[in-house]
Protein backbone atom coordinates (compact mmCIF):
# COMPACT_ATOMS: atom_id res chain seq x y z
CA UNK A 1 0.00 0.00 0.00
CA UNK A 2 0.83 3.52 -0.82
CA UNK A 3 0.12 6.25 1.71
CA UNK A 4 -0.87 9.93 0.87
CA UNK A 5 -2.43 11.36 3.92
CA UNK A 6 -4.69 9.72 5.40
CA UNK A 7 -5.57 7.64 2.08
CA UNK A 8 -4.13 4.79 0.97
CA UNK A 9 -3.34 4.23 -2.18
CA UNK A 10 -2.61 0.12 -3.75
CA UNK A 11 0.35 -0.23 -6.37
CA UNK A 12 -1.76 -0.28 -8.98
CA UNK A 13 -4.05 2.79 -8.55
CA UNK A 14 -0.80 4.56 -7.94
CA UNK A 15 0.20 2.60 -11.53
CA UNK A 16 -3.32 3.77 -13.06
CA UNK A 17 -2.49 7.50 -11.67
CA UNK A 18 0.80 7.66 -13.29
CA UNK A 19 -0.03 5.91 -16.22
CA UNK A 20 -3.16 8.64 -16.45
CA UNK A 21 -0.92 11.91 -16.13
CA UNK A 22 1.96 11.00 -18.45
CA UNK A 23 -0.18 9.46 -21.10
CA UNK A 24 -2.09 12.72 -20.69
CA UNK A 25 0.91 14.81 -21.13
CA UNK A 26 2.55 12.17 -24.18
CA UNK A 27 -0.92 13.04 -25.97
CA UNK A 28 -1.25 16.94 -25.78
CA UNK A 29 2.52 16.87 -26.82
CA UNK A 30 2.82 14.91 -29.55
CA UNK A 31 -0.66 15.28 -31.19
CA UNK A 32 -3.27 17.96 -32.56
CA UNK A 33 -6.51 17.64 -32.78
CA UNK A 34 -8.64 16.10 -30.10
CA UNK A 35 -9.77 12.64 -31.61
CA UNK A 36 -5.77 12.35 -32.05
CA UNK A 37 -5.00 13.20 -28.86
CA UNK A 38 -7.71 10.67 -27.73
CA UNK A 39 -6.50 7.95 -29.40
CA UNK A 40 -2.88 8.21 -28.30
CA UNK A 41 -3.96 8.75 -24.37
CA UNK A 42 -5.47 5.70 -24.44
CA UNK A 43 -3.24 3.18 -26.56
CA UNK A 44 -0.71 5.05 -24.16
CA UNK A 45 -2.23 4.88 -21.23
CA UNK A 46 -3.00 1.12 -21.56
CA UNK A 47 0.58 0.50 -23.11
CA UNK A 48 1.56 1.65 -19.66
CA UNK A 49 -1.16 -0.61 -17.48
CA UNK A 50 -0.21 -3.56 -19.00
CA UNK A 51 3.53 -3.25 -19.48
CA UNK A 52 3.72 -2.74 -15.69
CA UNK A 53 0.94 -5.72 -15.19
CA UNK A 54 3.38 -7.92 -17.07
CA UNK A 55 6.89 -6.89 -15.68
CA UNK A 56 4.83 -7.83 -12.32
CA UNK A 57 3.84 -11.30 -13.09
CA UNK A 58 7.49 -11.94 -14.65
CA UNK A 59 8.78 -10.55 -11.47
CA UNK A 60 6.39 -12.78 -9.83
CA UNK A 61 8.50 -15.90 -9.82
CA UNK A 62 11.23 -14.54 -7.96
CA UNK A 63 11.43 -14.29 -4.20
CA UNK A 64 11.58 -10.74 -2.40
CA UNK A 65 14.54 -11.04 -0.43
CA UNK B 1 33.45 33.77 -53.47
CA UNK B 2 31.18 36.57 -53.95
CA UNK B 3 28.72 33.88 -54.64
CA UNK B 4 28.68 32.55 -51.27
CA UNK B 5 29.25 35.80 -49.50
CA UNK B 6 25.80 36.39 -51.36
CA UNK B 7 24.21 33.72 -49.63
CA UNK B 8 25.17 34.14 -46.46
CA UNK B 9 23.95 37.59 -46.69
CA UNK B 10 20.77 36.54 -48.24
CA UNK B 11 20.01 34.22 -45.24
CA UNK B 12 21.37 36.70 -42.64
CA UNK B 13 18.48 38.81 -43.78
CA UNK B 14 16.05 36.20 -44.41
CA UNK B 15 16.32 34.80 -40.35
CA UNK B 16 13.48 36.83 -38.72
CA UNK B 17 14.60 38.63 -34.88
CA UNK B 18 13.47 36.24 -32.22
CA UNK B 19 14.82 38.02 -29.62
CA UNK B 20 14.71 36.99 -25.98
CA UNK B 21 10.71 35.86 -26.40
CA UNK B 22 11.06 32.48 -26.65
CA UNK B 23 13.86 32.30 -23.98
CA UNK B 24 10.85 33.84 -21.48
CA UNK B 25 8.58 31.39 -22.40
CA UNK B 26 10.93 28.77 -21.58
CA UNK B 27 11.79 30.16 -18.59
CA UNK B 28 8.06 30.57 -17.68
CA UNK B 29 7.48 26.91 -18.98
CA UNK B 30 9.97 25.90 -16.31
CA UNK B 31 8.32 28.43 -13.34
CA UNK B 32 5.07 27.12 -13.67
CA UNK B 33 4.10 23.98 -15.82
CA UNK B 34 2.59 25.61 -18.78
CA UNK B 35 2.74 28.99 -18.13
CA UNK B 36 5.01 29.00 -21.60
CA UNK B 37 2.12 27.61 -23.50
CA UNK B 38 -0.27 30.09 -21.04
CA UNK B 39 2.18 33.21 -22.42
CA UNK B 40 1.82 31.27 -26.33
CA UNK B 41 -2.10 31.60 -25.90
CA UNK B 42 -2.15 27.67 -26.10
CA UNK B 43 -4.88 27.68 -23.44
CA UNK B 44 -5.78 23.86 -23.64
CA UNK B 45 -2.07 22.48 -23.41
CA UNK B 46 -1.58 24.86 -20.83
CA UNK B 47 -3.96 24.11 -19.10
CA UNK B 48 -3.56 20.16 -18.88
CA UNK B 49 0.31 20.45 -18.71
CA UNK B 50 -0.51 22.50 -15.53
CA UNK B 51 -2.52 19.88 -13.70
CA UNK B 52 -1.00 16.73 -14.76
CA UNK B 53 2.46 17.74 -13.80
CA UNK B 54 0.64 19.50 -10.74
CA UNK B 55 -1.06 16.15 -9.60
CA UNK B 56 2.05 14.08 -10.09
CA UNK B 57 4.20 16.51 -8.05
CA UNK B 58 1.87 16.89 -5.46
CA UNK B 59 0.61 13.11 -5.11
CA UNK B 60 4.38 12.27 -5.27
CA UNK B 61 5.06 14.61 -1.97
CA UNK B 62 1.54 13.37 -0.64
CA UNK B 63 3.01 9.70 -1.15
CA UNK B 64 6.28 10.70 1.33
CA UNK B 65 8.09 11.12 -1.70
CA UNK B 66 12.12 12.03 -1.76
CA UNK B 67 13.18 15.38 -3.09
CA UNK B 68 17.02 15.07 -3.99
CA UNK B 69 18.84 17.79 -3.02
CA UNK B 70 22.62 18.86 -5.03
CA UNK B 71 25.18 16.69 -3.78
CA UNK B 72 28.23 16.20 -6.62
CA UNK B 73 29.67 13.19 -4.82
CA UNK B 74 27.06 11.13 -6.17
CA UNK B 75 25.94 11.36 -9.85
CA UNK B 76 22.50 9.48 -9.00
CA UNK B 77 21.41 12.05 -6.68
CA UNK B 78 22.94 15.28 -8.69
CA UNK B 79 20.64 13.63 -11.63
CA UNK B 80 17.85 13.45 -9.57
CA UNK B 81 17.92 16.75 -7.89
CA UNK B 82 18.12 18.25 -11.78
CA UNK B 83 15.17 15.93 -12.58
CA UNK B 84 13.08 17.51 -9.40
CA UNK B 85 14.27 20.96 -10.06
CA UNK B 86 12.56 20.96 -13.74
CA UNK B 87 9.07 21.27 -11.63
CA UNK B 88 9.45 24.17 -10.93
CA UNK B 89 7.31 26.30 -8.54
CA UNK B 90 6.20 22.88 -7.27
CA UNK B 91 9.92 21.92 -5.88
CA UNK B 92 10.62 25.59 -4.55
CA UNK B 93 7.32 25.28 -2.35
CA UNK B 94 8.44 22.17 -0.81
CA UNK B 95 11.87 22.76 -0.26
CA UNK B 96 10.29 25.97 1.18
CA UNK B 97 7.92 24.10 3.16
CA UNK B 98 10.33 21.97 4.46
CA UNK B 99 8.09 18.83 2.10
CA UNK B 100 10.01 15.55 0.20
CA UNK B 101 12.62 15.17 3.10
CA UNK B 102 11.89 11.50 3.35
CA UNK B 103 14.45 9.06 3.61
CA UNK B 104 14.33 7.08 0.25
CA UNK B 105 14.99 4.18 2.36
CA UNK B 106 11.71 3.71 3.08
CA UNK B 107 9.49 1.53 0.87
CA UNK B 108 5.93 3.52 1.17
CA UNK B 109 8.24 6.70 0.02
CA UNK B 110 9.43 4.49 -3.36
CA UNK B 111 6.21 5.76 -5.73
CA UNK B 112 6.35 8.97 -4.44
CA UNK B 113 9.99 9.81 -5.03
CA UNK B 114 9.14 8.50 -9.09
CA UNK B 115 6.17 10.42 -9.39
CA UNK B 116 7.91 13.84 -8.51
CA UNK B 117 10.61 12.89 -10.37
CA UNK B 118 8.11 12.44 -13.44
CA UNK B 119 6.29 15.32 -13.23
CA UNK B 120 10.12 17.43 -13.27
CA UNK B 121 10.72 15.48 -16.58
CA UNK B 122 7.35 16.01 -18.22
CA UNK B 123 7.70 19.92 -17.14
CA UNK B 124 11.10 19.42 -19.12
CA UNK B 125 9.61 18.50 -22.45
CA UNK B 126 7.03 20.82 -21.72
CA UNK B 127 9.26 24.12 -21.61
CA UNK B 128 11.44 22.25 -24.81
CA UNK B 129 7.78 22.14 -26.56
CA UNK B 130 6.95 25.95 -25.93
CA UNK B 131 10.13 26.96 -26.94
CA UNK B 132 9.93 25.41 -30.00
CA UNK B 133 6.36 26.59 -30.54
CA UNK B 134 7.75 30.35 -29.87
CA UNK B 135 10.38 30.00 -32.14
CA UNK B 136 7.94 28.69 -34.63
CA UNK B 137 8.95 25.39 -35.29
CA UNK B 138 6.29 23.66 -34.56
CA UNK B 139 2.09 25.32 -34.14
Amino acid sequence: MVRVGTIALTHFQAILLFAFFTSLVFAFLSRKTLNERLKYLLWAFLGFVLVAVALGWLMYPFPRP
Amino acid sequence: MAGKQATKTLKKEAAPAIGLFPYWVAAAGWAVPGLGHLLLKKWDRAAVFFVSIGALAVLGLASGGHLYSPDLSSPFDTLGFLADLCAGCFYLAARILGLGAFDIGQAWGDYGTVFFLTAGLLNLLCLLDAYDIAVGKKE
